[in-house]
C-alpha cells in the first residue's frame, strides 16, 4: 500500500504533497433497553491528499482510487487559488523524515475476540440498569474502531500506525411521572478489549445515580463556589482552554492572539496544563499525528504562566513556535486539523476532604454531560451534584449547566486537588468527530461560577 | 446496484440498497481573508437485508467484492434484531425541482470572488472580524428495493455563511444563505447582519431575572430539538416523550405552527421520498399550538402499529456519513411558520430583554424532559425597544413545555438555520442569569 500511495503522489507537481490511506473498520452493538437495534462489523476506507503549491494549500478527501488524478488536479487548481489570494506564503514547519511502523500493543486485542462475547458483554451491562424499577430505558453501546493508516510524503516519511478504539457506553434513563432524568455510563479506552472487563461497578454506580436524581431538586441559577469533580474539571480544562490552545482556532483572530501570548499569565499560580499525546494506554494515545509529525508532551500552562500550544505544521510555522504533533484526523473522510491528545491539570497537594473544608459552603459538581465553547466562552452541563455545607455534602440536586469565561475562570482556580484521573470515553465535535479526546484532572476548587438552573 | 440486488435477494427475503454520491467544496475565509479550500469526493452503498423477521445491515465504501458485502450483512443478522416491517413499493412521485446543472461550472473561483466582495462591503463598515464560510455540494442518491422501489434523487447546493465576529471568540451575529446553484447573498442579509452587530458592539452587563428573549432563527434550534425528540416515533416506543398523551391537545402557544415539508423545492435540497424509500409529505407537528402529529420511519411505525410517515432518514445528531448509519425517524426538512411581526419590530416591542445570538451547550440540558440552559454566546441586550449591546458570560434556561407557552410574536419571514428554517420569536419571562 505505502508503495502504491508513492506512486500517486508521485505524479504531484508541487512544492509538497502528502496522502493518507486508512481502513475504518467499525464494529457496532446497539441496544435500546431490552432490544437490541443494532449488530455488525464493516469495514470503510479512503484517501486524504494534501497539496502544497507556491504558498497555498488545499486538501481533499476521496472515496476510488480511479479518482485519484481527478483529485489531484481539483486539490491542485484549489491550491493555486489559494497562493492567489492569500498575503504571506503558507509553509510547512520543517520536521524530521520518519519511516516506522506502530502498532499499539494491547491487552486483549478486540479483533481476536467474537461479535458474541461482544455482544454478551454488552447486555451484560445493558441489563444491569434495566432490572431496577424507576429506569424507563436505556441506550448502550459497544463500539469498535480500527483504523489502519498509511501515510507517505513527498519529503519521504513513510508511516504506518493502527488506532484502535473499544467502549461500552450508554444513558440510563429514569422516570417518575413526566419527571426524565438521565446520566451517562461507560468504560472503553485505547489499549484493548480488556479494559472493558469487569466493569459492572460503573452501571450500578449510575444507575443508583440516576434513580436517586429523581428525588433530587433543581439547582437555582446564580453564581456559585465550587468543587468539580475529575470528570468535569477535565471537561473544563478541554472545552474552556484546551481548544483555545489550539494555533489553528486562534491563527486569524487578532484578538485572541492578543490575549494567547506565550508568557501571559492567564490562570492562578496553582495551574499547570499539559497535553501529552505519548501518556502510555490512556485513551488519546497515539505517535504519529496524521501529517507524519512524531507527537510530543506539550506544556501550555505553567504555575497560571502561558508556556506553549497545540501545533499543525502549518501554524508552528506561522506562529513560528515548535512543533507539538497535534494534527489529526477523524478519519479517511478528513483532511487533519488540530486537536488535544491527553490533556490535562497536573495533580496538586491536598485530598479531596481539604477541598471540602477549603469550599466551605458551595456546591460539588459531578460527571460531564457535554460541553461547548465559543473562544473565550463556555459552557458545559454536569450530571449532578451536592450542595456543600460547612464542609460537608448534603443533598444532591440536579440540572446543572455552567457558563463563564475562560480568563476569568482560569483565574479564579484556587485549588487542585492531587487525584489526577483521566476520562476513558472522549468525543469533541470540532467539525470532526474525535472519539479519543482524552482529557483530565484531579478535584479543582473554582470561585464564582455561573450556573444557568432552571 | 442491480447485480448487488441479485446476490442479496437470492439469500434474503428483502432487500434495500441505498447509495449516495457526494461532490462537495468548502472555502473557509477568517478575518475577511481566505483561509482554505478543502474538497470531497464520497460515495458509498448501504445494504439492509431483512430475514425471518431479522435485520441485517452493512455498509462500503467502494463495491469491488460484492458477494463479501452480502455475507458482511446476512453475518450481522446473527444477532437477532428484529424487523417486522415491510420495504415500500413506491413509484409516481411529484417531481421536484432539486437540481440546477450549472452548479457544475461553478469554479472554486467565483465563490472565493464573492466572498471577497462581501469583505470589501462589510470591512469599512464595521471594527468585528468578518468570517465566512460558503461551498457548493452535488449528492446523488439511488434507493432500490426488492419490492419494486427504484428512485433517485439529484441535488444542488450552494451555501454562505456570513459572520461578523465579537472580540476575543467565536460569539458573532451571522446568518446563512443556500440556493440550489450560485446567487449572490443579497444585500439586505448583509445589512441586517452590519446594523445587528454594530449597534450591539459595546459589551453591557444588565442584570438577570425573568424577562423577554427573542432567539433569533440561529439559536431556535435549542428548542427545536427537544421538540424533534419527544415527538419522534422512537421516543414514544422507548416511553421517553413527555407528551406521548397531549396528540390533540394544545402544548404551545396558538402562535406557534411547525411543520416538516421535504416537497418545498424553493429550497436546495428537498425530497419527495425519504432513505428508505416512503414519500415525504408536508406534515404537521404542531398546528395553533396543538400537538397534531408524531412522525416514524418504517420500523417505529410498525412496532407501534401506525403508519409510516416518511420520516426514516440516515441521519445522526452529529453528522456521520450517511451510509453507515441506518434509517431512523428524523424531521429533515422543518419549518416554523412566520408570524406578522417584522424584526424591527419585534426588538421595537420589548421593553427590557435580550436577543439569543448564539447558544452553547444546547446538547447537554435534560433533552427528554424538554430543560434547555444554554450559554449565550452572545446576547444582545435591549432597552425600551433598542438593541444597547452585547451580553458576555450568562446564560437562559427554562423547559420548552413551559417557554413555549408564552410566545409573544413571531417574525414575518423564516431563513434557513442550524436544523431548520425558522423565523424569529419572543418568547416572555424566561430565565436569564448574568453575573451582575
Amino acid at each position: 500500500m505505502l508503495d502504491k500511495l508513492k506512486s500517486i503522489i508521485s505524479k504531484v507537481d508541487a512544492n509538497y504533497s502528502d496522502i493518507r490511506y486508512e481502513t475504518k473498520k467499525e464494529t457496532k452493538i446497539i441496544f435500546n433497553g431490552e432490544e437490541l437495534n443494532q449488530i455488525g462489523s464493516n469495514i470503510t476506507d479512503g484517501y486524504v491528499i494534501r497539496i502544497l503549491k507556491n504558498g497555498g494549500l488545499s486538501s481533499i478527501a476521496f472515496t476510488k482510487e480511479v479518482d485519484a488524478e481527478k483529485a489531484i488536479s481539483n486539490a491542485l487548481e484549489n491550491a493555486t487559488l489559494i497562493a492567489r489570494n492569500v498575503e504571506k506564503p503558507i509553509e510547512l514547519a520543517k520536521t524530521e523524515v520518519i519511516e516506522d511502523t506502530f502498532l499499539p500493543e494491547l491487552k486483549e486485542d478486540p479483533r481476536m475476540i467474537s461479535i458474541d462475547e461482544k455482544l454478551e458483554i454488552t447486555q451484560k451491562y445493558n441489563s444491569i440498569p434495566l432490572k431496577h424499577n424507576g429506569i424507563s430505558t436505556t441506550t448502550t453501546q459497544y463500539l469498535e474502531v480500527i483504523r489502519e493508516k498509511y501515510y507517505v510524503n513527498s519529503e519521504g516519511s513513510e508511516i504506518r500506525e493502527d488506532l484502535i478504539t473499544t467502549r461500552i457506553f450508554g444513558t440510563i434513563i429514569s422516570k417518575d411521572g413526566n419527571l426524565i432524568q438521565n446520566v451517562r455510563a461507560g468504560v472503553g479506552g485505547s489499549n484493548g478489549f480488556a479494559l472493558l472487563r469487569d466493569k459492572e461497578e460503573e452501571f450500578e454506580k449510575k444507575t443508583n445515580i440516576v434513580l436517586d436524581l429523581l428525588k433530587a431538586n433543581p439547582i437555582k441559577g446564580g453564581v456559585y463556589n465550587v468543587i468539580l469533580n475529575p470528570s468535569i474539571a477535565g471537561v473544563f480544562t478541554h472545552e474552556a482552554f484546551g481548544h483555545f490552545s489550539e494555533a489553528d482556532l486562534i491563527e486569524d483572530s487578532p484578538t485572541m492572539r492578543e490575549k494567547m501570548q506565550l508568557g501571559a499569565k492567564l490562570g492562578s499560580d496553582a495551574l499547570n496544563i499539559i497535553d501529552d499525546p505519548t501518556t502510555p494506554d490512556q485513551l488519546g494515545f497515539y505517535k504519529y499525528d496524521d501529517e507524519g509529525v512524531k507527537a510530543r508532551p506539550t506544556k501550555l500552562l505553567e504555575y497560571g504562566v502561558l508556556v506553549g500550544r497545540l501545533h499543525s505544521r502549518r501554524t508552528a510555522a506561522a506562529f513560528e513556535e515548535h512543533l507539538t504533533g497535534h494534527c489529526v484526523a477523524e478519519d479517511y473522510r478528513f483532511a487533519p486539523i488540530i486537536r488535544m491528545g491527553n490533556i490535562f491539570i497536573q495533580p496538586g497537594r491536598k485530598n479531596f476532604e481539604e477541598l471540602l473544608a477549603e469550599l466551605s459552603d458551595g456546591l460539588y459538581i459531578l460527571d460531564s454531560k457535554g460541553g461547548q465553547t465559543s473562544g473565550e466562552n463556555f459552557t458545559f452541563g454536569a450530571q449532578y451534584a451536592y450542595i456543600v455545607k460547612d464542609g460537608k455534602l448534603g443533598k444532591m440536586i440536579r440540572d446543572i449547566n455552567i457558563s463563564g469565561n475562560l480568563y476569568k475562570t482560569l483565574q479564579n482556580i484556587t485549588l487542585i486537588g492531587n487525584d489526577l484521573d483521566l476520562c476513558k470515553i472522549g468525543g469533541c465535535g470540532k467539525g470532526q468527530l474525535n472519539i479519543r479526546s482524552c482529557h483530565g484532572a484531579p478535584h479543582i476548587i473554582i470561585k464564582d461560577v455561573i450556573i444557568g438552573g432552571m | 446496484m442491480e447485480k448487488l440486488m441479485e446476490i442479496a435477494k437470492k439469500v434474503s427475503d428483502k432487500v434495500e440498497i441505498y447509495s449516495l454520491e457526494k461532490t462537495e467544496n468548502g472555502i473557509v475565509f477568517e478575518n475577511a481573508k481566505l483561509k482554505d479550500i478543502d474538497s470531497k469526493l464520497q460515495s458509498g452503498f448501504s445494504l439492509r437485508i431483512i430475514k425471518d423477521g431479522k435485520l441485517g445491515f452493512a455498509f462500503t465504501k467502494n463495491l469491488i467484492d460484492r458477494e463479501e458485502f452480502v455475507q458482511n450483512t446476512l453475518d450481522s443478522l446473527k444477532g437477532g434484531v428484529e424487523a417486522k416491517f415491510n420495504l415500500p413499493l413506491t413509484k409516481d412521485l411529484p417531481k421536484l425541482q432539486t437540481y440546477d446543472p450549472s452548479i457544475e461550472t461553478l469554479t472554486n473561483t467565483e465563490i472565493v470572488d464573492e466572498c471577497n466582495r462581501i469583505c470589501d462591503i462589510l470591512s469599512p463598515k464595521t471594527n468585528g472580524q468578518i468570517n465566512l464560510y460558503a461551498g457548493s455540494e452535488v449528492d446523488k442518491i439511488r434507493l432500490i428495493n426488492s419490492n419494486g422501489t427504484d428512485l433517485s434523487t439529484e441535488s444542488s447546493f450552494y451555501y454562505n455563511y456570513t459572520s461578523i465576529m465579537y472580540p476575543g471568540g467565536y460569539s458573532s451575529i451571522s446568518r446563512v444563505v443556500t440556493y440550489k446553484n450560485f446567487e449572490k447573498t443579497p444585500d439586505e442579509c448583509l445589512n441586517y447582519i452590519l446594523n445587528t452587530y454594530n449597534q450591539a458592539s459595546k459589551e453591557v452587563t444588565p442584570k438577570g431575572g425573568k424577562m423577554k428573549v427573542l432567539f433569533l432563527p440561529e439559536t431556535l434550534y435549542v428548542l427545536m430539538w427537544r421538540l424533534w425528540f419527544a415527538t419522534s416515533g422512537k421516543s414514544l416506543y422507548e416511553k421517553q416523550s413527555p407528551i406521548s398523551e397531549r396528540l390533540g391537545k394544545k402544548i404551545f402557544d396558538k402562535k406557534l405552527t411547525i411543520y416538516n415539508n421535504p416537497l418545498y423545492d424553493r429550497m436546495p435540497g428537498a425530497r419527495s421520498f425519504d432513505d428508505e424509500g416512503s414519500p415525504c409529505q408536508h406534515f404537521l407537528i404542531l398546528e395553533n399550538g396543538v400537538l397534531k402529529n408524531f412522525y416514524y420511519d418504517l420500523n417505529y411505525s410498525n412496532k407501534l402499529n401506525k403508519k409510516p410517515t416518511g420520516h426514516g432518514f440516515r441521519s445522526a445528531a452529529w453528522g456521520g456519513d450517511s451510509i453507515t448509519i441506518k434509517p431512523t425517524p428524523f424531521l429533515s426538512h422543518l419549518y416554523i411558520k412566520p408570524g406578522d411581526k417584522s424584526f424591527s419590530e419585534l426588538v421595537k416591542s420589548i421593553d427590557r430583554g435580550i436577543i439569543i445570538a448564539g447558544a452553547l451547550g444546547a446538547h447537554s440540558g435534560n433533552i427528554p424532559n424538554g430543560d434547555f440552559s444554554i450559554g449565550l454566546n452572545p446576547a444582545l441586550y435591549i432597552e425600551n425597544g433598542e438593541i444597547v449591546g452585547y451580553v458576555k458570560d450568562s446564560m437562559a434556561a427554562g423547559n420548552i413545555y413551559k417557554v413555549m407557552k408564552n410566545v409573544i410574536a413571531i417574525e414575518d419571514t423564516f431563513y434557513p438555520a442550524h436544523s431548520g428554517t425558522y423565523p424569529s420569536i419572543l418568547f416572555d419571562n424566561v430565565s436569564v442569569s448574568t453575573k451582575s
